[in-house]
């Protein structure tokens, strides 16, 4: 047989009529018929065949000698696909497998932003429980970000129960193996699937979504944030202090500075939530909002940085601590990047700033329901 | 036996030995190869059979112990010694233990009449065929015990398939073989087989035909019909695929083997393909010729015989082997039509085993004696017994007419007898569709 392994061709339009109950005499001649069919499938047998078309000869593949040749179809158990560049996992935690697995065998917890608390487009932990799969293929079907795809690997036996719930670790893949073994099925979904995942990246902070057994891409992530976070600081010290410019009132606020006031009013209710404990420290807190206000309109960035200023101030008089230190000096520290002399900020920083001004609110909120509580 | 031990520890050795420890000793020599021979004989029949059918299913079948698999039935062995014994709470102990035995006893006994090669026969009976046959129906006794002590119904049912099928198809089996027997006028293995020595036609029938070894009865119409119908009730009697009721493992689990376990099942299956593998052997010998072959005649007459007791040793032994060679060849490709039978055709259903047993092979039979009489007429009697058409006619004519007649007789008696039972049994479906109607 020349013909590649497991082609099947099907000619269209056979019709093979099978006649029941003929009771023709036929004195044992079909008798003779069947033995002759049977005969033919012996003599052929001693060829090996290849093509399913063909019904004659041994199809049999010797298994562990000879391995088979599976179609790219062929699904066993699902995989989940990270990013050869980036690392960054297609999964975006949609829960659409969860929901859809006939057995209930995927389990996942989606990440959050440590900062801000908020689910981000990623998943934290990802299980299958592959003992229980039953292959079905939903989960591959349903993704709408092509994350999870049907593994054509079958040699999982194994004597040891645990390894068969498998962790996310253990499901990722990167794409170019799934390009391999079924590469007509990923050239179909290529485009959409990575025009996603673009997408998705851009609203992962830090190194969430990156498949964590990528030690190297992580460290690498890292230190590429690291690197812009200096960058960031510097280009925020090079720049002159913006002059004070005509109060806030009088303008419209951008989006970004209203949430920057809100964080500080925030914080500074909070503040006053903790009075009870520290009345006094919390005292300078409520002014916080003022150089907000003063902010120039050029570099709004001033005013966020102030908001941060206020809200960690008021968490810390919050927290009782430092009752002594005046509300600007521990928010310096916290700051880290931002010189105590610099409220307002340049643009390359804004997005540091406004980083900090979310968790300076996160922060106070927290604040806030702890003493709820 | 007796022949070659004499000729060599008195003859060769010069020994001298007395005739009784000559006897107990060529006896001794004969029961152990029987007993060796016959489970190595079943081991093999497994293999054979399992790569065969394999092969007519498009499979390779077994081929991992051993080169190509050939130490597959060692395992299986090893296996079937090491499983639990199991007997039923319910069942009844003695007779539940005593069935195996009781089954596989009379298959080993059988090989004492079958006669390898040349002057190799454990024992001459002059009843040789009457003895095999009586002996091989005990057998069903042990079946039915097997069933009954299992106070099992899946048991009880195949045992009682398994009786009424050995019983019903005995007498096709025993029919087909009365023919050869009016021909050759003996009941002995040795003298059926000593008759088809010959070209075509038996030297016996025609005189001066030169002896290839190939006079075998399955070139006669008596021959070929009394073949075919003894085949398909051997068939029956080995419980080999078409007529494999009794353990329709789709039907009754494994009919009377169901409660059996560990080696006691591994006996059934034993007995089952000694019996095989003796049926095979049967039909070989007796319409094939058993070691009759191209030159096992010619060495055979200059060996040490007891016509020629002063011939070279080395003869016999190369006659010997030589038969033994066509003797066994001709039983593997008649094992391998059982096997091939089995990859073809589905399992019958009881009835239809019986009407067909009782309604064709039957009748097919006996019309086939009386062929084989007008056989025996034509070639041999003369006006002394009232045949007087063939006073004056040359042997090669008698033999010319006794072979067309036959012939006409049992192709238009099958003919007939195809037409006849297609019809009755269109009928009986008829019958039966009309009787699901009516009920529906
Ligand atoms: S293949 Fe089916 S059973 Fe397995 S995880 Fe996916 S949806 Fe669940
Ligand atoms: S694998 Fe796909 S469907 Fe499942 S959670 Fe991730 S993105 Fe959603």
């Amino acid at each position: 047989m020349t013909a590649s392994p497991f082609e099947i061709e099907i000619p269209r339009g056979r019709v093979i009529e099978v006649q029941r109950d003929d009771t023709r005499v036929r004195w044992g001649g079909g008798l003779l018929r069947g033995m002759a069919v049977v005969w033919k499938h012996w003599k052929e047998s001693f060829k090996l065949n290849r093509s399913y078309s063909q019904i004659h000869g041994t199809f049999t593949i010797e298994y562990p000698e000879e391995q088979p040749r599976i179609p790219e179809a062929y699904r066993n158990m699902p995989i989940l696909l990270y990013d050869d560049e980036t690392g960054h996992e297609l999964c975006t935690s949609c829960f659409q497998c969860e929901r859809i697995c006939p057995p209930q065998v995927i389990h996942m917890t989606q990440a959050k932003d440590p900062a801000t608390g908020k689910p981000v487009p990623a998943v934290a932990e990802f299980i299958i429980e592959y003992d229980a799969c039953m292959s079905c293929g939903f989960c591959a079907e349903v993704c709408p970000f092509d994350a999870i795809k049907m593994d054509h690997e079958f040699e999982l036996s194994t004597d040891d129960h645990t390894r068969l719930t498998v962790h996310k670790e253990q499901l990722l893949r990167p794409i170019s193996y799934y390009a391999k073994i079924a590469p007509t099925m990923w050239a179909e979904v290529r485009e959409s699937a990575l025009k996603k995942l673009q997408g998705n990246v851009r609203r992962r902070p830090d190194v969430i979504g990156l498949a964590p057994q990528l030690t190297e891409k992580i460290a690498a992530r890292r230190a590429e944030l690291a690197a812009q976070a200096v960058q960031a600081a510097q280009a925020a010290a090079a720049a002159p202090a913006a002059p004070a410019a005509a109060p806030a009132e009088g303008r419209k606020l951008t989006p970004e500075e209203k949430a920057a006031k809100l964080a500080a009013i925030r914080a500074a209710k909070t503040a006053q939530a903790g009075e009870s404990a520290t009345p006094a420290e919390a005292a300078p807190a409520p002014p916080s909002p003022a150089p907000a206000g003063e902010a120039a309109p050029s570099a709004d960035k001033a005013a966020k940085l102030a908001a941060i200023r206020a809200a960690n101030a008021a968490k810390k008089a919050a927290a009782g601590e430092a009752p002594a230190t005046l509300p600007v000096a521990p928010a310096d520290g916290m700051a880290g990047d931002t010189p105590a002399d610099a409220p307002p900020a340049a643009p390359p920083a804004d997005k540091a700033a406004r980083l900090a001004a979310i968790r300076a609110a996160n922060a106070a909120k927290k604040q806030q329901s702890g003493d709820g509580s | 036996m007796y022949d070659m031990l004499t000729a060599l520890i008195n003859g060769a050795l010069g020994w001298g030995w007395p005739e009784w420890a000559l006897n107990l000793l060529s006896y001794i020599l004969i029961v152990t190869i029987v007993l060796v021979v016959a489970p190595l004989q079943m081991l093999f029949f497994t293999y054979y059979e399992r790569r065969v059918i394999a092969r007519m299913q498009d499979r390779v079948g077994p081929n991992r112990v051993g080169p190509e698999g050939i130490w597959q039935p060692i395992a299986d062995g090893v296996k079937m010694f090491t499983k639990e014994d199991i007997v039923p709470q319910a069942a009844d102990r003695i007779v539940h233990f005593l069935a195996p035995c009781v089954v596989v006893a009379p298959t080993v006994l059988m090989f004492a009449v079958v006669p390898w090669g040349p002057g190799m026969v454990p024992v001459d009976l002059p009843t040789g065929l009457l003895f095999f046959f009586a002996i091989s129906s005990i057998s069903a006794v042990g079946l039915m015990m097997a069933g009954w002590a299992s106070n099992n119904k899946f048991s009880l049912l195949g045992a009682m398939r398994a009786v009424a099928q050995m019983v019903s198809y005995e007498i096709p089996a025993v029919l087909s073989l009365i023919a050869i027997v009016i021909i050759v006028g003996s009941l002995s293995i040795n003298e059926i087989i000593a008759y088809q020595a010959g070209l075509i036609i038996s030297n016996r029938d025609l005189p001066g035909v030169p002896d290839l070894g190939l006079g075998w009865f399955v070139f006669t119409p008596v021959g070929f019909v009394a073949f075919v119908a003894f085949f398909i009730a051997a068939l029956a009697e080995g419980e080999r695929t078409p007529f494999d009721i009794p353990e329709a493992d789709s039907e009754i689990v494994a009919g009377y083997m169901t409660e059996y376990s560990g080696m006691k099942f591994g006996l059934f299956y034993l007995a089952q393909y000694v019996l095989n593998f003796l049926l095979c052997a049967i039909t070989a010998i007796i319409f094939f010729g058993g070691w009759q072959g191209p030159g096992v005649g010619w060495l055979y007459a200059q060996g040490i015989t007891p016509a020629n007791p002063n011939g070279n040793g080395l003869f016999n032994v190369l006659a010997g082997i030589l038969g033994v060679f066509y003797f066994l060849l001709k039983t593997y490709i008649f094992f391998f039509v059982m096997v091939w039978l089995r990859g073809a055709f589905p399992r019958l259903r009881i009835d239809q085993l019986m009407d067909f047993g009782w309604k064709f092979l039957i009748p097919w039979t006996l019309a086939n004696l009386f062929s084989a009489a007008l056989w025996v007429a034509f070639t041999r009697w003369g006006p002394a017994e009232g045949m007087l058409i063939t006073v004056g006619w040359s042997p090669v004519l008698r033999w010319l007419a006794a072979f067309v007649v036959t012939l006409a007789i049992n192709l238009g008696v099958y003919l007939w007898l195809t037409r006849v039972y297609a019809a009755s049994q269109a009928e009986r479906r008829r019958a039966e569709l009309e009787e699901l109607s009516a009920a529906a």
